[in-house]
């Protein structure tokens, strides 16, 4: 029985509307959005709208037209950083980031920019008192991951955006594991910015990711050209999403993206989030009673991702032996948070992260866990 | 015939074997404190052996595994002399799972139920003594035949499978999954003097006639820091060792106050397979490479080599090595 828990990765299988509307942008639509008048290019811009407003109201934005569509989560994570911090800025950020915010910050330090972190728990919570604190002084941005990819933390994000709105310093939110599981409400929690992929649990298919954007950030684009608005002026367009959409958007994307968040508000959000926190709490238990493996617990879960350590054995061998021997997708090692694994104490090795998905079962976790029950015993 | 293990059934086509088995089943219920010898002369032959500085006596005298050969012998004038000269037989024995052909091995050719329980074991097929259900040795065919009880397609599906790492942090040390799975750090507080250690070496050389008369085989013993238990030869260095592993593992002796003694360069491979078994010293009159270095760190084994001239060189486990000095 193949078994697919690498959805903190990328989810698997997409639902089948998903998979259709993909096919159907690219046999029947395939014209460039926004870029023409014919009957193609109008119904193009029309999914690209549609997946527009249900991303919005996923996110908790009311206006459609503040939600930008990148190629990644990292790319409107870069855009956002290298938009908005200039030489001498401070910026602080939580010690549970992605190297998808770690790396780009790295970058900009070496530009000038001044950056801190605020320390985390070895669960991974945000220490909300440091982040009071450092807040005391000056700063241009705080960066914040919702949920960690490495244990499934879930941030305090109410309490942190409450903190930066007192302070008066924008809040960027990384909700790259948590759009689609996690309830969002952008503007009412007066986020600053927000970042988040299409293809993790929003359920599209790579290739397309989020960016929100609050009115008053004077955020600048990453990069200009051609938006199919405003031809005739030389200047990039000031308004949101053009001023930060330029060239062709991905079109199957973004068709499949739109039926992928309109599967979640079908079926109900938190039907599909007590579903994964279910099979992941369920697989806490029962890794615990496995003699020699440890899980590495968050605080608050947030997610279905799970981590944990075979006593002895590197991550990438067990997860080797999981493919190999049973056909079990699981992540290894350090899950492109590097620093995340330091905060909980498990650098450089990293760990095994599990993570399943709106259609994992609990036939899979069980064979999962025998899987893994057989590897144990056999290692004796 | 049967050659009366406790743990499993060995069946034999070649008279040689039988009886190999037969004097080893004896020792094995005296090492592995085995309660059905009630033979009188078993016990006594063991005791006898105990006293000399092995248990066993090395059975490589067989003319079974040295062949002759008429060779010329030249020198650099062109001068030649024919004689006959006594070479290593080498010959392919195929090894059987439950029927289903696994591997063949170039080997010399016996201790072929050794060979077999030992490959298998190191490979991660048989778990316990008590999975093997019969060993059907045909030395005439060179096909040893090893029936294993309970699922084998668990290790089957592993076997000779690469360990993957995705890149994205510290990787393993192993390179096969087998490997990774069942090798541990091996825990035990042996200590052995530098003059144990040489005088052991020095025995390995002394046991093995059949190099001497043709130098062609590696020698392998197991030895406690007074005495060689077990001594194996065999063209293949690797051959000799999986011997060693399968007689330990099919006569239940322990291993944690041993030292696996090679004549064989000191790689991974022969590291994990001492770790696997958990044999923490392992000796050799070669040198060792760099990822058995990294082996023995991280898996707890001592790790000796470039035995030569009454002296060693410890790569890894120094705190094993018991030199008397103060301090």
């Amino acid at each position: 029985m193949p078994v697919y828990l690498d959805n903190a990765a990328t989810s698997f299988p997409k639902p089948k509307a998903v998979i259709e509307a993909a096919g159907r942008a690219l046999e029947c639509v395939g014209a460039s959005p926004g870029r023409g008048a014919h009957r193609h290019a109008r119904e193009a811009m029309a999914i690209v709208s549609d997946c527009r407003r249900k991303a919005a109201e996923v996110l908790g934005v009311k206006d459609p037209d503040r939600i930008v569509f990148t190629k990644n989560a990292t790319e409107s994570i870069n855009l956002v950083l290298k938009g908005w911090l200039r030489p001498g800025d401070r910026v602080l950020y939580s010690a549970m980031e992605h190297n998808s915010v770690v790396r780009p910050l790295s970058k900009l330090a070496s530009r000038g920019v001044n950056i801190e972190m605020i320390p985390c728990s070895p669960g991974g919570a945000l220490d909300l008192g440091v982040l009071k604190l450092m807040l005391r002084s000056e700063a241009r941005l705080v960066v914040l991951v919702h949920v960690s990819n490495v244990n499934g933390a879930l941030m305090p994000v109410a309490e942190a955006a409450e903190e930066c709105a007192r302070a008066r310093v924008p809040l960027f939110l990384d909700a790259a594991q948590s759009a689609g599981v996690q309830p969002i409400e952008a503007e009412e929690l007066g986020i600053g910015m927000l970042a988040c992929s299409g293809h993790k649990a929003l359920l599209g298919p790579a290739g397309v990711g989020i960016l929100y954007v609050r009115p008053d950030l004077d955020v600048l684009p990453l990069m200009e050209g051609g938006t199919g608005s405003r031809s005739e002026e030389l200047e990039q367009p000031e308004f949101c999403p053009d001023r930060y959409e330029s060239g062709t958007p991905n079109l199957p994307g973004l068709a499949g993206l739109c039926a992928g968040i309109g599967y979640i508000l079908e079926t109900g959000m938190n039907r599909i989030r007590d579903n994964e926190i279910g099979i992941a709490h369920h697989l806490e238990n029962e890794l615990w009673q496995i003699p020699g493996v440890r899980v590495l617990e968050p605080e608050k879960r947030g997610s279905g991702a799970v981590s944990f350590l075979v006593a002895g054995m590197n991550p990438a061998d067990t997860g080797s032996i999981l493919d190999q021997a049973f056909d079990i997708a699981v992540r290894t090692g350090l899950h492109c948070a590097p620093l995340a694994h330091r905060t909980i104490g498990t650098f450089p090795e990293g760990t095994v992260r599990i993570s399943p998905g709106f259609s994992t079962t609990m036939e899979n976790a069980e064979y999962f866990l025998n899987g893994l029950r057989w590897l144990v015993t056999r290692r004796g | 015939m049967k050659a009366g293990y406790n743990c499993c059934a060995v069946a034999r086509s070649g008279e040689r074997g039988a009886r190999s088995g037969e004097r080893e089943a004896g020792s094995r219920e005296k090492e592995a404190g085995g309660t059905n010898s009630n033979e009188p002369n078993e016990r006594q032959n063991f005791s006898e052996r105990k006293r000399m500085n092995f248990v066993e006596e090395p059975d490589n005298l067989s003319v079974e595994q040295v062949a002759s050969a008429m060779v010329g012998i030249y020198d650099r004038r062109g001068k030649r002399l024919e004689q006959y000269q006594d070479v290593i037989r080498e010959r392919p024995v195929t090894l059987y799972l439950n029927g289903r052909e696994m591997v063949t091995l170039l080997c010399a050719g016996h201790h072929l139920d050794e060979l077999a329980a030992g490959f298998f074991y190191a490979e991660g097929f048989l778990n316990s003594p008590e999975d093997i259900l019969g060993i059907d040795v045909n030395d005439e065919a060179g096909a040893v035949n090893v029936s294993a009880g309970g699922d084998v397609s668990i290790p089957e599906s592993l076997w000779q499978k690469r360990t993957i790492s995705s890149g994205c942090a510290k990787g393993s040390l192993f390179y096969f999954s087998l490997d990774a799975l069942l090798s541990k750090p091996v825990k035990s507080d042996i200590r052995i003097t530098p003059g144990q250690l040489l005088d052991r070496v020095e025995d390995l050389n002394r046991l093995s006639e059949t190099y001497r008369r043709t130098h062609g085989v590696h020698n392998t013993a197991l030895a406690e820091p007074d005495r060689v238990v077990l001594f194996r030869d065999d063209i293949g260095r690797h051959n000799a060792v999986d011997m060693i592993v399968g007689h330990v593992f099919l006569h239940g002796i322990p291993l944690w106050d041993k030292m696996l003694i090679t004549t064989g360069r000191l790689t991974s491979e022969m590291l994990i397979k001492a770790a696997k078994v958990g044999i923490p010293v392992v000796v050799s009159r070669n040198t060792a490479t760099s990822l058995a270095v990294e082996l023995a760190v991280s898996l707890e084994v001592t790790l000796i080599g470039h035995v030569r001239a009454g002296k060693f060189t410890v790569y890894n486990g120094q705190e094993r090595i018991d030199a008397g000095l103060p301090g």
